[in-house]
């Protein structure tokens, strides 16, 4: 039987569920990946829930918890794929839209370069593209802001360097 | 860098997500979690479990009965019941380190406070194996002062210059096996504590030289 409380937190997690996604997108490398990592992110959120006081915005809140689980608590599958290939880096989802690679290949080789990132790397690449300024990197990251920006200069250039060689 | 730019735009607009239902969502709650820590702390329960099954089954054997009978309950139970606590001691510190753990921290704070737990795993392995090479030794001298083949093989070598020998060869017999099982066990350590806790060490390695440069 479901509680208030649950009713309340699968409605948040239903209508932000997309930030899920778009952490999964960054972190995992196969569709079953993917999967496992949205449900883990869930059952950490729904751990967490209880401290959720509403200071900060729900979202806010799941980013944090979302890529703390992406970085340090989860368990990476052994269904990963091991050799890659240029599509496994299109982002295929099988009930969606197919991304459709062919009208945009240098969008392709962005997310291709993002996915060899290191895990903090791809964190803060993820925090730029959701709009968080230096301040709020630093605090979800726990490294300074000058830190936060340095880094993060660094991994634009890693980039730059990567798809411009 | 207008790469990544396009890709902000894009970021923004791509949203062909799968869209899952609030029943979809709730089963996940149910499920169960694949946790790093939450793993670390069940097979430190699972490996005492099976400790302690060894211990239940050898009970009754040949030579579990023979070691009994030499009555050396007076350094055997010290032990054991040293053994015990600090064993004891290591859960309530892995549930601690469990409980402690709060993914709403800043990721560097959850990463320390998951090293923290590594460190208690490495102060157990580092246990486990001390005892098992200091037990080993009681056992193999115990054995040796008690067990009545042994003694009239040794006097049957006394006062001959092979007594040194048979010491050397069964010394070094039992160091044999000491060292195999130590490093059987060092092997499983090293498998499942090591693979689990690898790409953390990295992690973590990552923002310790963001903050030193």
């Amino acid at each position: 039987m479901k509680t208030t409380n649950e009713n309340e937190f699968v409605t948040l997690v239903q209508k932000h569920q997309n930030l899920i996604h778009k952490i999964c997108r960054l972190y995992t490398r196969s569709d079953a990946e993917h999967k496992d990592l949205f449900q883990e992110i869930t059952i950490q959120l729904w751990k967490a829930y209880p401290k959720f006081r509403g200071d900060s915005k729900f979202s806010t809140w799941m980013y944090r918890v979302g890529l703390n689980t992406a970085i340090t608590l989860y368990r990476k599958s052994k269904r990963r794929i091991q050799s890659q290939n240029i599509d496994d880096f299109s982002y295929k989802i099988p009930q969606a839209e197919p991304y459709d690679d062919t009208e945009d290949q240098q969008l392709k080789l962005i997310y291709q370069a993002i996915k060899k990132l290191n895990d903090i790397e791809k964190a803060l690449i993820f925090l730029y593209l959701e709009n968080k300024n230096y301040k709020e990197i630093s605090e979800t990251v726990g490294i300074s802001e000058v830190n936060a920006r340095v880094k993060m200069n660094r991994v634009k250039k890693k980039l730059k360097k990567q798809l411009n060689p | 860098m207008k790469e990544l730019e396009r890709l902000k735009k894009d970021w923004k607009t791509n949203n062909n997500f799968p869209e899952l239902s609030k029943e979809e969502i709730y089963t996940f709650l149910h499920k169960k979690s694949s946790s790093i820590v939450k793993w670390i702390f069940i097979i430190s329960l699972l490996e005492f479990g099976f400790w302690s099954l060894i211990g239940l089954i050898t009970k009754n054997s040949e030579a579990q009965q023979r070691f009994d009978s030499y009555n050396v309950d007076a350094i055997m139970m010290p032990l054991m019941v040293i053994g015990y606590i600090i064993l004891i001691y290591f859960f309530v510190m892995f549930y601690k380190n469990y409980k402690e753990i709060s993914n709403t921290d800043s990721t560097k704070s959850l990463m320390q406070k998951i090293l923290k737990t590594r460190k208690t795993v490495k102060h157990y392995v580092i246990f486990n194996l001390v005892f098992l090479f200091i037990s080993s030794i009681i056992g193999v001298v115990i054995e040796f002062s008690n067990n009545s083949d042994l003694k009239l093989t040794i006097s049957q070598f006394e006062n001959t210059n092979d007594l040194y020998i048979f010491y050397a060869i069964i010394g070094g017999i039992t160091l044999i096996a000491i060292v195999v099982l130590l490093a059987i066990l060092i092997g499983f350590y090293y498998l499942v504590y090591g693979i689990l806790l690898k790409r953390l060490k990295e992690n973590y390695k990552e923002l310790e030289v963001i903050e030193v440069e």
